[in-house]
């Protein structure tokens, strides 16, 4: 608590290591590198933010960690004893509209076989926290943007995975909704401590979240600079009105300006 | 509802309020349903009292075009006696037959082409090229195959409804966003989970559409069918009746195969309904 800096030193133990990691698309002669040499270390319990322009390979980077895609070069190690340690976020078509709200949070749950007793237990544990009690049994299709993905959140903390992997979980948010959402994000990974790779466009989003910021190159992406955002934890959203946020984002912008639309 | 309001110095001034939908919302439901419930049942029946006219008044030959009350009564006469219902019974047995052994096969293999792009690389070529063959030209094969019993009518049921089921699934399967599946892997679920949870419910939408079509041409298919080859039913009813000049009768089959179809293929619709709480109602129809 207060420390912003949970592993200012590359730990021996780190809960990700990737290195080398790169990813290729097609074949030849009609390839496109689209990832890396990248290396990345994420210790664990730590909140990092990896930004980059559109088509870098953020996406790939967090697909290849959760196991949807392999590497084309190089490896990636997760620590863990579980075979599935694991939970996705995704920007849309996360969730399943035919499945009620309480039956999406525990779909996981469902997979894993947990029995249908403490399974809906743990889901309506979740509902409640995010706000959703109400709307357990409303069919996703009948709320808002913003409520789906309080359910995309409620679904994959539910398993209670060691590694959260979030996919610009807030890109198709309006901006009120996602500074909300981004608020009820903090102070729930501030309470969890689960290891998290988050994925955005958005510089503010990621001062806002994360213990560390990655910017990434244009494609193939590497990463280009690395920022600890200095506000100690627990922070609120109020730090988005702080002088050094402002700074911090501008010094960042103008880093990813270069990549984003190169001279 | 806006409304424009002059007072006393002529100034116009432009009023809007809620209109009769806006302040009784369950009344203006309720007429409105009412008012497309009557719109349904009166377009048929203005066709048929015209119909009707048109043979009191002679302006049709009322022995080949006979009246519905004659048509009516004889119907009557046929059911109570019991005539009709062995050729309703015959026909109606071998598309239900037909019906679930097509759609049975053609789901399976959908979802199996669907999910597995090697079978669909594999059998995807053939059965294009079966698909394009008139079912009809089938039933002599069948004819061949079966003999001159029950077999060759549900066979020829049976395939068309396969096509239809089977591209339906097919492209639902295929057309299934890949965040859907992702999110799937990513909780570690298995083959018959993944069915279960993501691959049946997304894609039971646009089959049930496939199985309701397929409903209505099983009904079209079997009364062809059993006008060429068979000894009772519907379809044979329909052509013996005009062969022996019973145009009453005749007509009496050709009622009998609309309701048929439509109560077939509602009922399809119904159940689809039952199984897809979460899809949107269809369009163009009220909601009840």
């Amino acid at each position: 608590m207060g420390d912003p800096h949970p592993d200012p030193h590359p730990s021996p133990h780190p809960k990700l290591h990737a290195t080398d990691l790169t990813r290729t698309f097609g074949r030849t002669p009609h390839t496109i590198d689209a990832l890396g040499p990248l290396d990345l270390t994420v210790a664990a319990g730590e909140f990092v933010c990896v930004v980059g322009p559109s088509g870098c390979g953020k996406s790939t980077l967090l697909r290849i960690t959760a196991g949807l895609l392999r590497p084309s070069t190089g490896t990636l190690a997760i620590r863990t004893t579980s075979p599935r340690p694991a939970a996705m976020i995704f920007q849309d078509y996360g969730i399943y509209d035919w499945k009620s709200v309480r039956a999406n949070v525990r779909f996981g749950l469902d997979v894993q076989r947990v029995p249908r007793r403490e399974a809906n237990a743990r889901a309506d544990a979740w509902l409640a926290r995010l706000g959703l009690a109400d709307f357990a049994d409303a069919y996703p299709a009948t709320l808002s943007g913003g409520m789906r993905q309080r359910v995309a959140i409620a679904r994959a903390l539910a398993v209670e995975p060691e590694l959260l992997l979030m996919d610009e979980p807030f890109a198709a948010l309006d901006a009120q909704l996602r500074t909300i959402l981004q608020d009820e994000l903090l102070e729930l990974t501030q309470a969890l401590r689960t290891t998290t790779l988050f994925i955005t466009h958005s510089l503010e989003e990621a001062l806002v979240l994360g213990d560390r910021v990655l910017v990434m190159s244009a494609r193939p992406g590497r990463i280009i600079a690395e920022h600890r955002p200095p506000f100690p934890r627990p922070r609120t959203g109020d730090v988005r009105t702080a002088p050094e946020f402002t700074a911090l984002k501008s010094e960042l912008w103008d880093l990813l300006r270069k990549e984003a639309a190169p001279a | 509802m806006t409304t424009i309001a002059h007072d006393k110095d002529q100034e116009a001034t432009l009023i809007r309020r809620p209109g009769p939908a806006e302040l009784h919302p369950t009344r203006t439901h309720r007429r409105r349903r009412a008012v497309e419930v009557a719109l349904a049942a009166a377009v048929p029946l203005l066709l048929v009292l015209v119909w009707q006219l048109a043979a009191t008044q002679a302006w049709i030959d009322a022995r080949v075009y006979p009246a519905p009350s004659t048509i009516l009564s004889d119907g009557w006469d046929r059911a109570a006696a019991g005539d009709l219902w062995p050729d309703v019974w015959a026909t109606l047995r071998r598309v239900l037959t037909g019906y679930a052994l097509g759609t049975a096969a053609g789901y399976a293999l959908g979802l199996l082409m669907g999910s597995l792009p090697l079978v669909r690389a594999a059998l995807e070529p053939t059965l294009d090229a079966l698909y394009v063959v008139p079912k009809l030209a089938l039933l002599p094969i069948f004819l061949n195959m079966f003999g001159l019993g029950e077999g060759p009518q549900t066979a020829l049921v049976a395939t068309t409804v396969f096509f239809f089921v089977w591209i339906s699934t097919m492209s639902a399967v295929i057309a299934i966003p890949s965040g859907h599946r992702d999110a799937g892997r990513v909780f570690g679920a298995s083959p018959w989970q993944m069915f279960r949870h993501v691959l049946l419910p997304a894609s039971l939408p646009s089959v049930l559409v496939g199985a309701r079509i397929a409903a209505g041409v099983a009904v079209l298919v079997i009364v062809a069918s059993e006008q060429i080859a068979a000894t009772n039913g519907l379809g044979h009813l329909i052509f013996d009746s005009r062969a022996l000049f019973r145009n009453d009768v005749m007509f009496v089959g050709i009622v009998c195969v609309a309701v048929l179809g439509v109560v077939f293929s509602e009922l399809v619709r119904l159940l689809g309904r039952l199984l897809t709480p979460w899809a949107p109602r269809d369009r163009g129809r009220g909601q009840s």
